[in-house]
């Protein structure tokens, strides 16, 4: 109940930030002093060039969900299709793809993004295209994410389409003579969704940890600044060593909340929905 | 123990390693830029005569496929990484091992007092279920698992260095000093590690008692136990006995196959504290776009987390000869 009234609290924060705060402010366009502590006006106060705090974390919100939320869609996306091909196809194919899958889960797949992100935003150029009014800097890091931390979805789903796939509707869809693709989408995703949504809850949590910490070493977007990248601005004007708490600690809070939410929440729905899990701890 | 079970497990790293320079090497040839230019960067005088040799040494005017590839391969077997930008012409490898045992140094301690804590607070909570340590330390490994390393750190540091001035909280030697003995380095590192070293334990600990938390509880519902208490043991000669070595085992396992992402988020906490090991390299390099760096800090990251997962599961083969299959 905690987590959902948290996660309420952030969507609504997420979902509407230019009603609750106005337009994001920039450099242009803050009127407060730099680097204040909370004042009247400024009730978190403000950063070095003078913008509202309460405006940037709750612009911050809206940033690090939908990045989150990209992201999970895109991992999840990957682990889906590579577990359910995996576990149906069988044979070789699978051999292969769970070498891969195993590959990803073994390496530190943070460093691998930490080393795409930079690349591939240097072959993609200085594209200026928004998509989801998100700007290209930070697609790559959505893609990133995805590429990087879709193995364990894939080994879950796997290992549930292994035992779907013996169920005898599976067997008498292919004796009526639909196709591998047919049964795949028509009846093993609906058999696996429980389990996916519920993965997709703890997807989520990993996706803003890792946004935030790929933002704290510099590969955030100041034109968009996520929460990481407020925590990045803030840890470069040295603002933890000047006792300057108001301009990390709005953004960090959020990100603990929303990862502790999601954690709760996705581990109950595990728990409830993942029957390989039920009537454990 | 099984030959086959450890050539096989041997196997399996070796194949990870040469799939880890397989990406390296991708990822070097999708840069933009000549080859040569991204290998040379930051070192002086190149001359033409240079770059030939270069291009020569590495394979460059032969085709990607498989030439190339096997020469970049021989080349890292080599320990050859190339130069380092930042460092102005430095070897890659010589860059790294600078910066490398500070890094074992924050990272090894942390990683024990993390393990010896978590260990205990997961054990104990456990153990107790539902009594009041448990309900208070699930609830602060929970948070403190929710929580980016580097977060923790900028908390220390609000506190130690603009109100409680107790500790250093900048780097790991006070610059320019002169030690008269052993003992007052000892005594300088030593204060200065105390922050990023609560940091990296604390940012560790809540994950590891969750482990150890459920892993306990699994090992105490086992019919064994059930047995040791209608013998009438003891409840703490149960837990110490039968149920702590059983479930330290999959633990220490977890442990081990997780240290990469553990690594990878917590050398943030370097850049928190200045301090000068591979998580501050990494974002130097990030921020001049030093690749060969950042390629040596995944080759070097990603060896490392293969070579503790290999020697996690030969010992658990040690120890558990179910798993020789």
């Amino acid at each position: 109940m905690v987590g959902l009234a948290i996660l309420t609290f952030f969507a609504i924060l997420a979902a509407i930030p230019e009603v609750l705060v106005g337009p994001l402010q920039t450099a242009v366009t803050s009127i407060g002093p730099r680097l204040s502590p909370p004042i009247d006006g400024f009730p978190l106060g403000t950063d070095e060039l003078g913008r509202d705090i309460v405006n940037l974390t709750v612009h911050g919100a809206r940033i690090s969900m939908t990045i989150g939320l990209l992201a999970t869609v895109v991992t999840v996306a990957i682990g889906v299709l590579v577990g359910i091909v995996s576990g149906f196809v069988g044979g070789r194919i699978d051999a292969v793809l769970m070498r891969i899958t195993d590959f990803f889960l073994v390496i530190p797949t943070f460093v691998l993004a930490l080393i795409l992100t930079p690349i591939i935003r240097d072959v993609v150029g200085s594209a200026t295209t928004e998509v989801f009014g998100i700007r290209m800097t930070l697609i790559v890091i959505v893609v990133v994410i995805g590429i990087t931390s879709w193995s364990s979805t894939a080994r879950i789903i796997r290992s549930q389409t292994l035992s779907i796939k013996e169920r005898a509707f599976v067997d008498r869809a292919r004796v009526v003579g639909a196709g591998p693709g047919y049964i795949m989408r028509v009846h093993i995703l609906p058999n696996v969704i429980n389990l996916i949504v519920a993965n997709a809850v703890l997807v989520f949590a990993g996706a803003v940890l890792t946004e935030t910490t790929l933002s704290f070493v510099g590969l955030g977007d100041p034109f968009q600044p996520s929460w990481g990248q407020l925590l990045e601005a803030a840890r470069s004007v040295g603002a933890p060593g000047l006792g300057a708490w108001w301009y990390f600690v709005p953004p960090g809070l959020g990100i603990i909340l929303v990862v502790f939410a999601f954690t709760l929440f996705g581990s109950a729905l595990d728990d409830l929905l993942n029957p390989r899990r039920g009537g454990r701890r | 123990m099984g030959g086959s079970f450890v050539a096989r497990r041997l196997g399996q790293a070796a194949i990870t390693i040469v799939a880890i320079i397989l990406i390296n090497f991708v990822l070097f040839r999708l840069m933009p830029g000549s080859p040569e230019r991204v290998i040379l960067r930051g070192t002086p005088n190149v001359t033409p005569e240079r770059i030939e040799a270069l291009r020569e040494r590495w394979g460059l005017n032969d085709p990607v496929f498989p030439d190339q590839l096997v020469a970049y391969i021989t080349s890292t077997l080599t320990g050859d990484l190339g130069y380092s930008f930042i460092a102005r012409g430095q070897t890659v490898v010589d860059v790294l091992a600078q910066r490398i045992w500070p890094t074992i140094l924050l990272f090894g301690l942390g990683e024990m007092v993390a393990i010896a804590l978590g260990l205990a607070l997961g054990a104990y909570s456990g153990w107790r279920r539902g009594g009041p340590i448990d309900y208070l330390g699930n609830s602060v490994s929970l948070i403190l698992y929710s929580t980016p390393y580097f977060l923790l750190g900028m908390g220390f540091l609000l506190v130690f260095a603009s109100s409680i001035k107790w500790l250093p909280t900048f780097g790991m030697l006070t610059a320019g000093r002169v030690y008269g003995s052993p003992f007052e380095f000892l005594a300088d590192l030593g204060a200065h590690l105390v922050l990023p070293l609560a940091t990296v334990s604390l940012g560790l600990v809540g994950q590891y008692a969750i482990v150890m938390r459920s892993s306990i509880i699994e090992t105490l519902s086992e019919d064994y136990v059930n047995t040791a208490r209608a013998m009438g043991l003891s409840e703490g000669r149960i837990l110490r006995h039968h149920a702590l070595p059983n479930a330290l085992l999959p633990t220490v396992t977890l442990i081990a196959i997780n240290l990469g992402y553990v690594i990878a988020g917590a050398i943030t906490v370097e850049v928190v504290f200045n301090w000068p090991g591979l998580g501050t390299l990494t974002v130097q390099a990030l921020t001049a776009r030093d690749y060969p760096v950042l390629q040596g800090v995944f080759l070097l990251l990603s060896v490392a987390v293969v070579l503790a997962n290999l020697v996690a599961d030969l010992v658990y083969g040690v120890l558990d000869p179910r798993v020789r299959t």
